[in-house]
């Protein structure tokens, strides 16, 4: 609107009649006065008269007498400036420079005030406002002038370089000075990128590389690093102190590419570098390089294949170390040592970058998977915590631990594998009542439960239920038995019964006994008790993962051994013979002659001996059938109860081969099942997208092998559950 | 607003400033004011105390040719932005407000609407 009345304003009044020579005078006047000003002398002049006289000239249209006089006595006045400046000499004239540029602006200023009412009612573009003209002259007689400019970048960039070496300057001075390039500017401080930042720019770069060069050649990496942190916050500070804000990213940018990017690969291999502080968990030292490393493009991915690559080397050491592959319980400990270590690393150094912890996650993950035990050793190691190793633990500590064994189980390809070992231990734990406790038990078990779901701990959760309802049964049969008739004519023993639904247990490998005759009754009585109380269904006796009390009667002593059932019955058979080749043994008991190998080794081979060979042979010796044994009745022991271990050894070789077979049987089936599942919604598919879709469909459980999949697919296509497409081979077609 | 007023009419204690006006009779009329108000409200008076020249060493200004009528409006919105136009007063009242830049003060607005109507 006020605009709109400025143009309106020649409607109401006339401009006055102004001689020429009215007009002179006029100018005259404010002439002497600016010469005046440029003096320094301005106290005694009118303010009030002077800007009327401009005013007046600009209403009677003399204001171009007004403007380009000035534009004259600026002209003149920078002219004679430029004389006596130049002529100072060495420190003086930086001196003489800013006190006479400080003085300058002082008088544009007043000199813009007393002609307020030009500047803004007559300057119009693209003439210079009243104040950007004395700056444009300034900048045109002064500033840029071969006898002032190089040598005043010259001298400033010296100051900056004797500052970067330590020496102290005069911060104030090189303010104003480097100031007056942007002052004199007219947009986008373009005198200032000109004539001053790029050279400034230039020198820096130049300044760090030699200084860096040099340094990192004489110095550790560690001391490198702080270098270069500190020269990054001096830069910093010399940003605020004395340059225009807009140098600041363009300046830390070339500190960074001389100080950190032209550097890194060298940080990362020299002897004192990235390698050996990762090696010595130097979490200090690697937390300033990733902070440093963070600054520069690409920076970060240095340092992150770095430590992948060793944590990737350690793991494989580890895992392929010789007493690990032989003791499951030290490589797994090894690996959640290493994994504790690596995730210190993590937090303390890399800020728990998510990239980080990837790289760090896969290289577990290709490692872990080198070692095809892992999965056993991983149930082997459990076993063992849950078997009493958590004895001495707080439920914070067991809590990590179990967490760590999630994590390391996590990384696994094959945890059907893993599953199966799982199962065979807990249920090995749970009937030979070794289980530490119920309750860690199941808090392990949860944690697969989330990690994995339902599906994957249903029959573990079936082994609980079990047992309980195990000691329910067993409870109701010796309440049976008291009323039972039967009962009085038989002797009575303590037997305890486990009964176990066929599908939630492992199955053991299938051996067969002849009990004798009293437990064999027992055993009927149990078989007609529990059949009655459950009609439909059936039991069948697992003697083999049974164990046995007998009492041992020697001539001055009497003992009582706990032994496996077998071995009950191989020593029952003493009752009635004196000496027993171990073919006799397995005709007395049914027994294959391997079990009967196995169960005889730790009665004659242990601490204590119930059973000596005759003759005395090397205990080394492997045992042929026709090996004889007797009762050792010389036995020294001071114990009461002596405890056999059941076989030679915790787990055989045989043994696990079985469990490794039914992990192949368990694959077949869920290959058949996601092949049907997923043909069942395509309908039809081509070969190698079915290959693809069934590996990923069963990714989480295990890494199905192709030759495997063909195999099931060939199986399904005789089942009748697909077929090929007659013209194509290729594709199948699902058979509803 | 009102109370700047008052610091304009009554309140002449913490003056530091006269304003001296001849009118075109050569009456002479002083009006007390304040530097901080006139060199925050108007670039003329900042341009006036900013150069520190005579009327910054003496404490005062003397204006030719207007009537203290007209003076006393102009103060009037500068102090506290109320204006009285009329008839008789408009067009010197925009002649005066115009010497002195006071188009920041939306004076102008008012009197074009005035001329205008």
């Amino acid at each position: 609107m006020s605009r709109k009345m400025i143009l309106r304003v020649p409607k109401f009044q006339e401009p006055k009649r102004m001689e020429k020579s009215e007009a002179q005078r006029l100018w005259l006047l404010l002439k002497d006065a600016i010469v005046e000003v440029q003096h320094m002398n301005a106290s005694t002049l009118s303010f009030e008269e002077l800007y009327r006289s401009s005013y007046s000239l600009v209403i009677a249209k003399r204001g171009d007498i007004l403007y380009t006089g000035l534009e004259e006595v600026n002209n003149h006045h920078t002219k004679n400036l430029l004389d006596k400046i130049a002529q100072a000499v060495d420190e003086r004239f930086l001196i003489e420079l800013n006190s006479q540029w400080q003085q300058y602006k002082l008088q544009q200023i007043m000199i813009h005030d007393i002609l307020m009412y030009l500047d803004r009612m007559y300057v119009k573009e693209p003439q210079l406002k009243v104040f950007d003209l004395g700056m444009f002259k300034w900048k045109q007689n002064v500033l840029i002038h071969s006898q002032i400019n190089d040598r005043l970048v010259r001298m400033l960039l010296g100051l900056i370089h004797m500052e970067r070496n330590g020496e102290v300057i005069d911060g104030a001075l090189m303010k104003s000075l480097i100031q007056m390039y942007v002052d004199v500017s007219l947009k986008e401080k373009e005198t200032y990128k000109q004539e001053f930042e790029e050279r400034f720019l230039l020198a820096t770069s130049h300044f760090y590389k030699s200084e860096s060069n040099l340094f990192i050649t004489n110095n550790s990496c560690g001391a490198y690093l702080k270098k270069v942190e500190i020269r990054l916050i001096e830069e910093e500070a010399r940003i605020k102190q004395y340059l225009d804000e807009s140098t600041g990213p363009k300046l830390i940018k070339a500190c960074e590419d001389e100080l950190i990017a032209n550097h890194m690969q060298t940080m990362i291999e020299m002897e004192t570098g990235c390698r050996t502080m990762i090696q010595n968990d130097r979490f200090n030292e690697l937390k300033l390089m990733y902070r440093l490393f963070q600054r520069v493009e690409n920076g970060l991915v240095h340092l992150k294949n770095e430590f992948a690559g060793y944590v990737r080397n350690e793991g494989h050491k580890i895992v392929n170390q010789p007493e690990n592959l032989k003791d499951p319980n030290a490589l797994i400990t090894s690996l959640i040592e290493i994994r504790n270590r690596f995730e210190k690393t993590l937090s303390q150094s890399f800020a728990n970058n998510r990239d980080f912890i990837n790289s760090v996650n896969t290289a577990f993950e290709s490692f872990l998977n080198e070692n095809d035990k892992l999965s056993e050793s991983l149930a082997l190691f459990i076993d063992k915590k849950l078997r009493g190793g958590f004895k001495d633990s707080n439920d914070q500590e067991i809590d990590v631990i179990m967490n760590k064994v999630i994590l390391l189980f996590r990384f696994l390809s094959d945890k059907d594998v893993f599953k199966k070992f799982y199962e065979h231990y807990l249920a090995k734990r749970l009937l030979s009542g070794r289980s530490f406790s119920e309750d860690l038990e199941r808090t392990m078990i949860s944690k697969f439960k989330q990690e994995c779901g339902n599906q994957f701990t249903s029959k573990m959760e079936g082994m609980f239920t079990d047992m309980r309802l195990s000691k329910d049964a067993l409870d109701g049969f010796k309440n049976y038995l008291q009323t039972s008739v039967e009962m009085g004519k038989l002797p009575k023993i303590d037997m305890s019964v486990r009964v176990l639904t066929q599908g939630f247990w492992p199955t053991f490998p299938p051996h067969s006994c002849t009990l004798p005759p009293l437990l064999s009754q027992y055993c009927d009585l149990f078989t007609k008790y529990y059949c009655h109380a459950h009609t439909g269904r059936r039991i069948i006796w697992q003697t083999n993962i049974g164990t046995a009390e007998v009492t041992f009667r020697l001539p001055k002593k009497t003992h009582v051994l706990a032994l496996s059932t077998y071995q009950m019955l191989i020593m029952l058979l003493f009752n009635d013979a004196e000496k027993l080749s171990l073919k006799q043994m397995a005709a007395g008991t049914s027994i294959s002659f391997m079990d009967i190998q196995r169960s005889v080794k730790p009665l004659y081979s242990g601490k204590y001996k119930v059973l000596k060979r005759t003759p005395a042979v090397e205990k080394s010796k492997e045992l042929s059938e026709n090996d004889i044994f007797e009762l050792n009745l010389n036995l020294k022991c001071k114990l009461h109860r002596i405890k056999f271990a059941a076989t030679s050894q915790t787990d055989s070789e045989p043994e696990r081969q079985h469990t490794r077979q039914r992990v192949d049987e368990d694959r077949k089936i869920e290959i058949d099942a996601a092949i049907v599942r997923i043909m069942k919604s395509r309908k039809a598919l081509i070969h190698n997208d079915l290959i693809v879709e069934c590996t990923k469909q069963l990714s989480s459980r295990f890494v199905p092998q192709t030759s495997m999949i063909k195999k099931r697919i060939e199986n399904l296509i005789e089942r009748e559950y697909l077929e090929r497409f007659p013209d194509d081979r290729r594709r199948y077609r699902y058979l509803a | 607003s009102n109370d700047l007023n008052k610091l304009l009419k009554e309140e002449q204690e913490y003056s530091d400033f006269e304003i001296i006006v001849n009118s075109p009779e050569n009456i002479k009329s002083i009006f007390r004011c304040h530097r901080a108000i006139l060199s925050s409200r108007t670039q003329y008076f900042r341009g006036l105390f900013r150069s520190r020249m005579k009327e910054y060493q003496e404490g005062k200004v003397e204006f030719d040719n207007i009537s203290p009528e007209i003076m006393l409006q102009i103060l009037q919105f500068i102090y506290n932005g109320k204006i009285e136009i009329n008839q008789e007063n408009a067009i010197e009242l925009l002649i005066h407000s115009q010497k002195l830049l006071l188009f920041d003060l939306e004076l102008f607005h008012y009197l074009d609407q005035f001329i205008m109507d």
